[in-house]
């Protein structure tokens, strides 16, 4: 079978998205983590009723906080169920070391896509927030979601080959998360109170622009054994 | 290094310790003479950061080349005394902080990123010491610190300017313009020079160190 680079990327993600589908693993862990989580920071916050302002100072903070744990416990899988199952070695045969990457990014991004499609608008509702400018909220979601998914693709990779680093993966991401972290409360912030965004979406972009360069380059060292 | 140089080095050293407190001017508005720490201070968080760049460039050498084990040894070293160097920086600036600031920690953008910085390399001993296995030790570990290489900048450049600091401008400061007496710049770039040529030092001794220990380990067993 002769296939393009792009057609292996594309049926790695559709593989991930049937199998995923079939299983509802990441999914599951995801969806319930976030909403638990907004429930229980709406009971504690909610009626207390903090100004408008301060409310989205705090929400913004609390929405990545939820993210980058929820991204922890549900896309280490990404990887580890490859090996667990024993169809790596399968998946290094049909697809490029770089295809396999590109299609697992595209997984874990359109995996957290959806969970910020859940979480954000529910947050919003829940803590009764005013969002200034929509466009720039999407714009930090979509940037602080692209390197959030780009970092914890690479590392779930790394944590996968590793026999006995699974359970690091937390402490090897979050370090690495903390920028990305950071920019995108600011960004989310100003998007919701209106303010100058500009600089911080640049640098959360570079962010995001190095970690998935340095994810394609460094991605077939860790993938090939 | 030979013995000379290793002579020269402590002279050098030896002579930035006189100037820092004898020929150097005080800084204007800091209490005392807590001041000069910055000729301490300043050169050896510099230093971490050669360090763990050094630690980025050796990994890449060992993934680039053929996978040699003293490239591996080597950025392990650098993360070593990387995180030492670091530590000291926060240490140098928390009795500092006590004096101008009032307080050991603050928080302030500038800590949190040096020990945001440090629990990022932290996490690459941790990685190494959980691979039992000799190939993808080095392997992953050395993918984990390439990816150092590309967030430290972050830690060191981006991260501090983000948020309101009370920490004194950097020397090489946003407008990008030298804004210190020249005889305080002079001992603050002799001081710089001579911990990163101490560091390069330190390095190759620790490395050559492994070497033979993991020689004398093979041999015994």
């Amino acid at each position: 079978m002769s296939s393009t680079w792009l057609a292996e990327a594309f049926a790695v993600f559709g593989k991930d998205w049937r199998s995923e589908m079939r299983a509802r693993h990441s999914v599951a862990t995801l969806v319930l983590f976030a909403l638990t989580t907004l429930i229980i920071a709406s009971l504690a916050l909610g009626p207390i009723g903090a100004s408008p302002g301060e409310r989205s100072e705090v929400v913004a903070a609390l929405l990545w906080i939820l993210l980058l744990f929820a991204a922890a416990a549900g896309l280490p899988r990404a990887f580890v169920h490859e090996e667990e199952s024993r169809t790596a070695a399968a998946l290094r045969l049909a697809a490029r070391p770089s295809a396999v990457f590109a299609g697992k990014l595209l997984w874990v991004a359109s995996l957290l896509a959806a969970l910020e499609a859940i979480a954000t608008p529910l947050a919003v509702a829940l803590f009764d927030l005013e969002v200034a400018s929509p466009l720039g909220l999407l714009a930090a979601l979509a940037g602080g979601g692209l390197g959030l998914a780009a970092a914890t693709t690479v590392l779930a990779a790394i944590v996968a080959q590793g026999r006995g680093a699974t359970t690091l993966f937390a402490a090897l991401a979050f370090p690495l998360l903390v920028p990305l972290a950071v920019l995108a409360v600011a960004a989310t912030r100003s998007a919701l109170l209106g303010g100058e965004a500009g600089p911080v979406l640049l640098q959360l972009l570079l962010y995001d622009g190095s970690i998935v360069v340095a994810g394609f380059l460094l991605f077939p060292v860790i993938w090939n054994p | 290094m030979r013995k000379p140089l290793l002579l020269l080095l402590w002279l050098w050293m030896c002579g930035i310790i006189v100037a820092a407190y004898h020929w150097a001017p005080l800084a204007e508005g800091f209490k005392g003479d807590s001041s000069r720490i910055l000729f301490f201070h300043v050169p050896v968080a510099w230093v971490s950061f050669v360090a763990f760049m050094a630690a980025g460039v050796s990994s890449l050498r060992f993934l680039a080349g053929r996978r040699e084990a003293r490239h591996d040894r080597s950025a392990a070293v650098a993360v070593e005394l990387g995180l030492l160097f670091a530590l000291l920086a926060t240490l140098t600036g928390a009795i500092w902080a006590r004096i101008e600031w009032g307080a050991w920690w603050n928080w302030d953008p500038r800590q949190t990123s040096i020990v945001v910085a440090m629990l990022f390399y932290a996490a690459y001993l941790a990685l190494r010491s959980a691979i039992a296995d000799q190939e993808s030790r080095g392997r992953l570990s050395a993918a984990y610190a390439t990816l150092g290489l590309v967030v430290a900048p972050f830690f060191y450049f981006i991260l501090p300017r983000l948020a309101f600091t009370l920490h004194p401008e950097p020397v090489v400061n946003a407008s990008g313009e030298v804004d210190v007496d020249p005889r305080m710049l002079a001992v603050l770039l002799a001081s710089s020079a001579g911990f990163t040529v101490l560091y390069f030092w330190i390095h190759r001794l620790r490395a050559r160190l492994a070497g033979i220990e993991l020689r004398r380990d093979e041999g015994t067993e």
